[in-house]
């Protein structure tokens, strides 16, 4: 599930001869992002004064051998003149602190800035973070908001490596990293939702929505699956397309799936059982709503 | 500019509107919480009576025996957590906070206790809104708002849950809580950023969009179900046990009043039976004194049992009925005969 614009970047996985008595920190190889982390920059971005050019913080995070999971960020007051930057460290701190507290398995894995072009500042508040991560590198996740024209929104990640013959801060290169969007199975209603919300021309849905709603919004996509299949199906039997053998063995796979357990009479007894839960949790609200109301009466 | 400039919070609350960013932040941590017991504070602004809720963040957690210390330690980290987010332009007033749930079932008297004291400390008395990880989790997000009803709260504040006092507020499980219409809302940015990563990438042949369909709606698994039926037999049984407590409590206490008035009927005998022999009566003596009269119990315990039977029968019964339907959904989609 790659997040942003195409790139024609190769990603080197350098597995260079490392000593197995010293593991050196392993370079990060892939990137995944989770919605609050990027919903935070936004908002970030949003809520920035006209002065601010872009906004940067933190990013926080979990790392796994060459991946980094980027759980979730904060804003971190900077300040870029002609001459100088200048980011708010002691706040930095303070806010690390706090999230620490919460969630004590995140760590500071790098920085976001939004809007897409590097200059030397990044270089050095790179070098700052480079510090704040050690002994890993630090990644910067930069955030295209859309607002630019001529450019796409999207997210591209990058780390960093010196460059020159002596070593400064203020030079780097900016190594592209592939950057994934990912969040748990059970947190996709969630993300459904706010993008059901978003394509919504007043941009909000009310709450809470029926159960019935959400499956008939599914057996609706089902539906408009099957028609696309059909559809090639018939195109490739019609002989107006090309048949390809690994499709139909998917769709054999798929299609094929056997329904035995739904076999009259595995039916009817999933029919029951369900028929009498229904009961029984109708019962006991009628009992409680009556436990209830009895409290309430008085002796006549 | 009458609507705008509501110093006095006299405009009354219609509607809660809650960003995406706080739907997401409530998620992650509810999910991530090594308890079902996640909560945590919103920040936000009312506007003509639409309470705007636009940022949120985390309470730590709190372990059991360290309640009086952790308290502390959860407003200091509230109020550096305020100053902190002020300093980047978010939004800063406290307007409720959020609760985590599983089931539906989220009455409890934390809740409560924490909802009360915002009721009399917030502008517009705060609101509570209620996540529903299990719901979440079948492919249903649900969050839900919340405040307490005024006949419950004037209860609360005089803490008197007594037979009379239910029945003079007219107090059942449904009336403690009003639910506040809640909607959802993604501003425009967030609205076009959505709209990018999940519009499928139909030019190039390799591509696909970030966010690939899923179907786990449609699971005809009943994995949840034994759970929710557990969950009720527990909470039955609680509830058995509280009025238990509550009818060995007024035996009692009818027990020590038949004593008094037995007492005050023999004075009363004696009294006149000197008064008839010219004697003078005894002194009426304070029965009150004599005899100790228990306080009538309270029932707001088992009043906020019965809720959670009530709500984890509730979810049992949408469960129910969604798989019917989904089961005759597959039998009609794996064109079964249908003989009889």
């Amino acid at each position: 599930m790659p997040l942003g614009p195409p790139s024609s970047a190769i990603h080197i996985h350098s597995q260079g001869a490392s000593d197995p008595s010293q593991p050196a920190p392993r370079t990060p190889t892939s990137i995944t992002i989770h919605p609050v982390a990027l919903l935070s920059i936004l908002d970030h971005y949003l809520r920035r004064t006209d002065s601010q050019e872009r906004v940067i913080g933190t990013l926080l995070g979990v790392r796994n051998d060459n991946e980094i999971e980027v759980r979730s960020s904060f804003a971190v007051l900077h300040s870029e003149t002609d001459e100088q930057v200048a980011v708010d460290m002691e706040y930095h701190r303070t806010m690390y602190e706090l999230h620490h507290k919460v969630s004590p398995k995140e760590v500071i894995v790098g920085w976001y800035s939004t809007g897409s072009n590097l200059n030397t500042y990044s270089a050095l508040i790179q070098n700052f973070y480079s510090q704040e991560t050690a002994p890993h590198p630090a990644i910067l996740v930069s955030v295209n908001a859309g607002v630019e024209e001529g450019k796409e929104a999207g997210v591209t990640a990058y780390t960093s490596s010196p460059v020159g013959v002596y070593p400064k801060p203020e030079n780097c290169v900016f190594i592209p990293l592939p950057v994934e969007l990912r969040f748990h199975d059970a947190e996709r209603s969630g993300v459904d939702l706010l993008t059901g919300t978003a394509s919504s021309p007043s941009s909000t849905s009310s709450q809470p929505v029926a159960d019935v709603e959400i499956i008939e919004r599914s057996l609706h996509s089902v539906d408009n699956m099957l028609d696309r299949v059909l559809a090639y199906v018939q195109g490739v039997l019609a002989g107006g397309k090309e048949g390809d053998a690994a499709i139909g063995r998917y769709l054999m796979d798929t299609l094929g799936a056997a329904t035995e357990d739904l076999e009259k009479g595995g039916f009817n007894s999933s029919l029951q059982d369900t028929l009498t839960i229904s009961y029984l949790a109708n019962l006991v609200r009628s009992q409680a709503e009556v436990s209830a109301r009895l409290a309430l009466a008085t002796a006549p | 500019m009458a609507k705008v400039i509501d110093i006095e919070a006299d405009i009354p609350l219609h509607t809660v509107q809650l960003d995406a960013l706080v739907v997401s932040k409530i998620i992650k941590h509810a999910r991530e919480a090594p308890s079902t017991t996640a909560h945590g504070l919103l920040l936000g602004l009312d506007l003509d009576g639409t309470l705007e809720i636009s940022n949120s963040f985390p309470l730590p957690h709190q372990h059991g025996d360290e309640a009086e210390k952790g308290s502390k330690t959860i407003a200091r980290h509230q109020a550096s957590m305020l100053r902190s987010l002020k300093e980047v332009q978010a939004d800063d007033s406290v307007v409720g906070f959020y609760q985590a749930t599983t089931l539906g079932a989220f009455f409890n008297q934390t809740l409560l206790d924490t909802q009360a004291i915002h009721q009399d400390k917030l502008r517009h008395g705060g609101i509570v809104i209620v996540h529903d990880l299990s719901q979440t989790a079948k492919g249903n997000a649900s969050f839900r708002a919340f405040r307490l009803t005024a006949a419950f709260f004037d209860a609360y504040k005089r803490s008197n849950f007594s037979t009379a006092s239910l029945i003079s507020h007219r107090l059942t499980f449904s009336s403690i809580f009003e639910e506040v219409p809640l909607k959802i809302r993604t501003n425009p940015l967030l609205s076009s950023f959505l709209g990018k990563v999940a519009e499928p990438a139909a030019a190039q042949s390799t591509g696909e969009s970030a966010l690939e369909p899923t179907y786990s709606v449609l699971d005809l698994g009943t994995a949840g179900l034994t759970r929710n039926m557990e969950q009720i037999v527990e909470a039955v049984e609680a509830y058995r046990t509280e009025e238990g407590n509550l009818s060995y409590l007024s035996r009692q206490i009818a027990r020590e009043k038949s004593k008094a008035d037995a007492y005050v009927a023999k004075r009363k005998e004696e009294n006149a039976v000197r008064v008839a022999q010219g004697l003078a009566p005894l002194p009426e003596e304070d029965v009150a004194r004599l005899f100790k009269i228990p306080a009538e119990p309270s029932r707001l315990e088992s009043l906020l049992l019965l809720g959670q039977i009530d709500a984890y029968a509730k979810s049992l019964e949408g469960t129910a009925s969604t798989s019917l339907l989904k089961m005759y959904g597959a039998r009609a989609g794996s064109g079964a005969e249908t003989s009889d």
